[in-house]
């Protein structure tokens, strides 16, 4: 049996022989990292779906933990996105600066979300919060940019700020810290302001709007192997507290009559909305692979806020599922972009092209997990996403709908460019030496290709997970067959829809192999304008895809940018006049303070 | 032992250190360590000099000593940390050491003393060291506002002393206690308060009265940085800290006024650290709001997490004033951008360094968090959210500068950045992150104390 | 009277630290202030004019006043600890001196 507490344990000390082996070899380290992380995904896997794992606490002074479905569902996605991220260590590591440290503050950050999704105690909760935070935090510089930490520590401690100070009025108002009992204990006003605050702490972990502008920044420039991991897996954080305040606390707010939410939840989903045309917009423009895949992260960010704001199990359902979904095809992506980042050393989508001639199953990988997010079938995002729709049209809400929708084929739009400008396409020279990932890279990349397609063919496996939860969260479960999802607007039957993509893709093969081969040419083996060519240019753009559409938001592009570099200003602009008031040099400011002080005093009570 | 030898012996020991110059420094280091000794071996209660009446009454003559777990506390932070930058500072400031002699006497006296007016001599003798202290940053200018500054607080501190006194007839602490409890009168005790509360608010860096840091410790050096950031801030937390929970009265208007000053204090604190682009001046502005906070938690009657804070918050603030002022004296600028890239070659170094910021911001497994937690709980419970938000507000403020300062010291900028720190250093260092770390994890020892450390009001109560 | 004899001076000696950007004067309005307080201090104690001192004497001395006698003892230790720090805020004019070649804080604005 696993206890919780051990697995804890565990990793912080198998993280300090981690640092030890790393110093003496970083492949050695890295991949006994790989293994820690094996044995506790292992454990929790065997043990937590029976909800069997033991929470007694013996060693750690001040902390309780409890298990639940939503706490377990969370974990084992997580761990398991390390598991996969992991396998890209060994060939990653060596680039970084403190690379001792890198496996030693992965596996810490990894018993930190251990604690956070077991624990049942909303101190410890911020405890463990805080430990992502700031492990995380020491990885991220290691890549890029090294402002970047400092923006992604920003917001992340912003969040953690709301969260402590929600849970301070709860506390303030409840007089228990026990995450269960006290969430069920609140009401009135003080719900009303720890629903808020709450929100503003998962906005600010999802990157949700207005409070996105550090996913770009840090999954653009954290190392590689990190940027699955964030976008994977610690933006899922948000999404748990996003549970905890749109569903565990009930504020007794305006209800909407028309479509039977409360107003707060109602401003989410539209928030949740805005959130999905933003995203999708910002990373149509984008040219940085990453930093597009870290828009979309975003623009899925506001799906799982829209699900969870309309209260009901079938939009919870497709909450659920679409983290998971989403989980696994944005580290299936950002895992492929790693690939082709490890040996290109770049991720703009200008500097690359033809990959897929040296790297043709990362291209795969890439294809499946783009086509997942996109919500395409016969891939998870489908699935979660329909669960999604059909919820928003129940409810009738128009705006999110259009939001939702228009999230969707957009999509298409930009998830499409860097397969086509990186993927496919020219060749270019520089990259001609590159090969195809090792072996150990191959791994991963395969176990997500076919998790991204399973749960997208075989969804009940995980809704049986999925309504556990609901019903934990005491709603009741959407019903489903093993092959059939019915919802009140229709039923869904994943199997039946990958059965005729795999139809249509016989068929195309099947003509593929009877019809005449094509001949492989060489890249200079051609003529254009009746002439032989001598050098290898670029002759296919594959850029720029959609430069009217970009032309039409281009300068509105920028203002949260440079909102919150003005905010940055600002505040450093009232400390100057903190400096100029308080700091002078000159004696008599601070003797006017004094005496204004003590007249100010005398005034009402003694004069 | 009697704890009279804490401040006889080291005063003693300063004016026969200037007739043996050469030794001055061995003689500091010795008076340390009979100091802890002492400390060790001398026993809690009330100390009566000049052989008078023991009775505690309206009539009490002579200067009375308390010491008590509190007192305790502060005598060891004070007076190791003084041995501790004695040792460092052995060689590079040997003239000095019969300052420090003059400060440990002062500071001692003035943790120990139950008597208001000797609190003022103390307070002037410990003010005198400080000045001296800073006047080897070589900034005289400086030197002198920071004099001006603080014996307009002293004198101001005085005022008040002497007002109570006319009041009340008596100077003993304790006496004076009861007799205000006794009168309860409170609106005419707002003057003498905000009085004595201005005048040591100069010297605990409270926001509008601490002009003076930022001269002085702006320009610190290896000695002046962490004893006046460290040594004194604790010391004088500890004073303040004593006199708020027991003698002020704060209500209504004054404990707006006061707790509107605070408030400032942390805000405005964080706001100018986050405006620096000096490392030195983020560090002392960092530690203008720290003091606040400290303060705060004091009037909020929450003394022994107060004390923690100012313990763990000396010992911080004590490694990284010596980290950085050590490079500042090598770089000879203190840019943040000119000292990118320090911690490369200095791994140890940094690592001590990141372990104290992240306690200063109330990262977990350090006892900074363990720390604020419980205090922030402890806010709660007494309802005070609108405070609570405000610190959390400035700690979002001081987690984002600190950070960046951390990023920028570890990764390397254009050149290459090489500073020594010699053995001893190190161990310093490694000491406290390890002490930090320690109590961040194990935090049970913490709870063994509480608020009941303090106990003048027991002595008030009890006699 | 005396007592707002001693506020006058206390305020002055405010007044003077308020305008003045000299050292020297500084140094000056710093004592003047002081020596505000100092009075205050004594004005205390001082209860009459038919107050004696308190000396243990044989004559009859009942139905006499005592002037207090601990204020004038704190107003001596205050003295000396104010002249301690005037030597000391005086040392330091004179490093200034030296360094600066001048006594007006606005001059050396820009080195401090």
């Amino acid at each position: 049996m696993a206890s919780i507490e051990f697995l804890i344990l565990f990793l912080v000390g198998a993280g300090i022989i981690a640092y030890l082996l790393t110093k003496l070899n970083t492949i050695v380290g890295s991949i006994f990292t790989i293994f820690t992380v094996m044995f506790v995904f292992v454990s929790l896997a065997q043990y937590g779906f029976g909800m069997d794992i033991i929470t007694t606490v013996k060693i750690l002074p001040g902390i309780s933990f409890s298990q639940s479905y939503l706490g377990f569902y969370f974990a084992i996605l997580i761990v398991f996105i390390y598991l996969m991220v992991s396998f890209f260590h060994p060939y990653f590591i060596d680039k970084y600066k403190y690379k001792d440290s890198y496996n030693l503050l992965f596996l810490l950050s990894l018993a930190g979300i251990l604690g956070a999704f077991y624990t049942n105690n909303f101190l410890n909760l911020f405890f463990f919060f805080e430990i992502i935070i700031w492990t995380t935090m020491f990885l991220i510089p290691q890549g890029k940019s090294k402002e970047a930490a400092v923006s992604y520590f920003g917001f992340s401690l912003a969040g953690s700020v709301s969260l402590l100070l929600g849970v301070f009025v709860i506390f303030n108002s409840t007089g228990t810290f026990n995450i269960n009992d006290s969430l069920a204990l609140l009401s009135g006003n003080s719900a009303v302001l720890v629903f808020a605050l709450f929100l503003i702490a998962a906005f600010a972990k999802l990157g949700a709007f207005p409070l996105h502008i550090w996913l770009p920044i840090t999954h653009g420039n954290a190392p590689d192997p990190f940027s699955p991991v964030l976008s994977g897996a610690l933006v899922k954080l948000g999404g748990f507290i996003a549970v905890l305040a749109l569903i565990k606390i009930t504020p007794a707010t305006v209800m909407f009559r028309a479509m039977d939410i409360p107003i707060g939840h109602y401003l989410v989903a539209i928030l949740g909305g805005l959130t999905i045309v933003f995203g999708t917009l910002m990373a149509i423009k984008e040219d940085d692979a990453k930093k597009l895949l870290a828009y979309s992260s975003m623009s899925h960010g506001g799906y799982i806020l829209v699900a969870f704001s309309i209260l009901n199990s079938m939009a919870f359902a497709g909450g659920f599922y679409h983290i998971l979904a989403h989980a696994l095809a944005s580290a299936g992506a950002f895992m492929a972009i790693a690939a082709v980042s490890r040996v290109t050393g770049t991720t703009k989508i200008k500097e690359l092209g033809g990959m897929i001639h040296k790297m043709p199953i990362t291209y795969l990988a890439y294809l499946i997990a783009i086509i997942s997010m996109a919500g395409i079938p016969p891939m998870g995002g489908f699935i979660s996403k329909w669960l999604i729709f059909q919820a928003v049209i129940d409810k009738g809400m128009v705006f999110v709908g259009v939001a939702v929708f228009f999230g969707s084929v957009g999509s298409f739009l930009y998830v499409f460019r860097p397969l086509a400008a990186l993927f496919l396409g020219q060749e270019f020279t520089e990259y001609k030496h590159v090969k195809e990932a090792p072996i150990l890279m191959l791994i991963p990349t395969f176990v997500l290709m076919g998790l991204n397609i399973y749960t997208g063919v075989f969804p009940a496996a995980f809704l049986k997970v999925i309504n556990n939860i609901i019903v934990e969260l005491g709603y009741t479960g959407i019903t489903y067959t093993t092959y059939v999802i019915s919802g009140n607007n229709g039923v869904l039957n994943p199997a039946l829809i990958s059965l005729v993509f795999v139809v249509g893709i016989l068929i195309a093969f099947i003509i593929f192999i009877l019809l005449k081969k094509s001949r492989k040419v060489e890249l200079m083996d051609t003529y254009t304008a009746g002439n032989f060519i001598h050098d290898e240019h670029l002759f296919h753009y594959s850029t720029d895809f959609y430069a009217p559409l970009e032309r039409l938001y281009e300068k509105q592009s920028h203002w949260m940018t440079t909102f919150y570099r003005a905010l940055a200003e600002k505040v450093k602009e009232l400390g100057k006049l903190g400096k100029y008031l308080f700091m002078s040099k000159s004696l008599s400011v601070t003797l006017l303070w004094i005496i204004s002080i003590i007249i100010f005093l005398l005034w009402g009570e003694v004069l | 032992m009697n704890v009279v030898f804490l401040i006889a012996i080291p005063l003693l020991a300063a004016f026969i250190s200037i007739l043996i110059k050469k030794y001055a420094s061995y003689l500091l280091v010795a008076v340390g360590l009979f100091n802890i000794a002492v400390l060790i071996f001398s026993k809690n209660g009330i100390v009566f000099i000049g052989g008078f009446d023991t009775t505690i009454s309206a009539n009490l003559l002579g200067i009375t000593l308390l010491l008590d777990t509190y007192t305790r506390i502060a005598l060891w932070v004070v007076n190791v940390l003084i041995l501790v930058i004695a040792v460092l500072n052995i060689k590079t400031y040997r003239d000095y050491g019969s300052i420090l002699l003059l400060a440990m006497a002062g500071l001692n006296g003035l943790l120990l003393t139950n008597d208001l007016f000797n609190l003022f001599v103390f307070l002037e003798i410990s003010g005198i060291a400080a000045y001296l202290l800073s006047t080897s940053n070589k900034k005289p200018v400086s030197t002198f506002r920071y004099l001006l500054y603080g014996a307009i607080g002293s004198s101001l501190f005085l005022f008040g002393v002497v007002i109570l006194y006319s009041m009340y007839g008596t100077l003993n602490m304790v006496v004076m206690i009861r007799e205000i409890s006794a009168s309860n009168n409170y609106t005419e005790v707002i003057l003498p308060f905000i009085l004595m509360f201005i005048g040591l608010g100069v010297e605990a860096k409270l926001l509008p009265f601490n002009a003076w840091v930022k001269g002085v410790l702006g320009n610190s050096n290896v000695l002046s940085g962490p004893m006046i950031a460290g040594v004194y801030m604790a010391a004088m937390s500890f004073v303040l800290g004593r006199l708020v929970t027991n003698l002020f009265v704060f209500e209504g208007t004054l404990l707006t006024v006061v707790t509107l000053i605070l408030v400032l204090g942390i805000v405005v604190g964080d706001l100018m650290a986050f405006s620096s682009s000096k490392v030195r001046e983020i560090l002392l502005f960092s530690s203008i709001a720290q003091s606040s906070i400290i303060i705060l938690l004091f009037v909020n009657g929450l003394t022994i997490w107060a004390v923690y804070l100012i313990v763990a918050n000396a010992l911080s603030k004590t490694v990284m004033f010596l980290v950085i002022n050590k490079a500042t004296a090598e770089t000879e600028n203190d840019e943040v951008d000119s000292l990118k890239g320090l911690f490369v070659h200095n791994n140890i170094v940094g690592l001590t360094f990141t372990l104290a910021a992240l306690s200063v911001m109330g990262l977990p497994l350090l006892v900074g968090f363990v720390i604020k937690l419980n205090y922030l709980t402890a806010l709660a419970g007494a309802g005070q959210i609108t405070l609570i938000a405000v610190i959390l507000l400035a700690s979002l403020i001081e987690g984002i500068y600190l950070v960046r300062l951390l990023v920028k010291l570890w990764y390397k900028g254009e050149k290459d950045l090489r500073v020594e720190y010699h053995f001893s250093f190190k161990m310093v260092f490694i000491a406290i992150a390890l002490s930090l770390l320690v109590f961040g994890n194990y935090s049970t020892p913490l709870n063994e104390l509480d608020n009941s450390i303090d106990t003048v009001s027991e002595v008030v109560n009890n006699g | 009277m005396i007592q707002y004899a001693s506020i006058f001076l206390f305020v002055l000696g405010l007044y003077g630290l308020f305008i003045n950007k000299n050292v020297i004067k500084l140094i000056v309005s710093l004592n003047v202030m002081e020596i505000g307080l100092f009075i205050f201090i004594i004005s205390i104690g001082y209860v009459g004019d038919n107050a004696i001192a308190p000396i243990i004497s044989n004559t009859q001395d009942l139905g006499l006043i005592y002037v207090d006698p601990l204020p004038q003892a704190l107003v001596l230790t205050a003295i000396v600890i104010g002249v301690g720090t005037t030597a000391l805020a005086l040392a330091i004019a004179k490093s200034i001196y030296n360094t600066y070649q001048t006594f007006d804080l606005d001059e050396m604005e820009e080195s401090a």
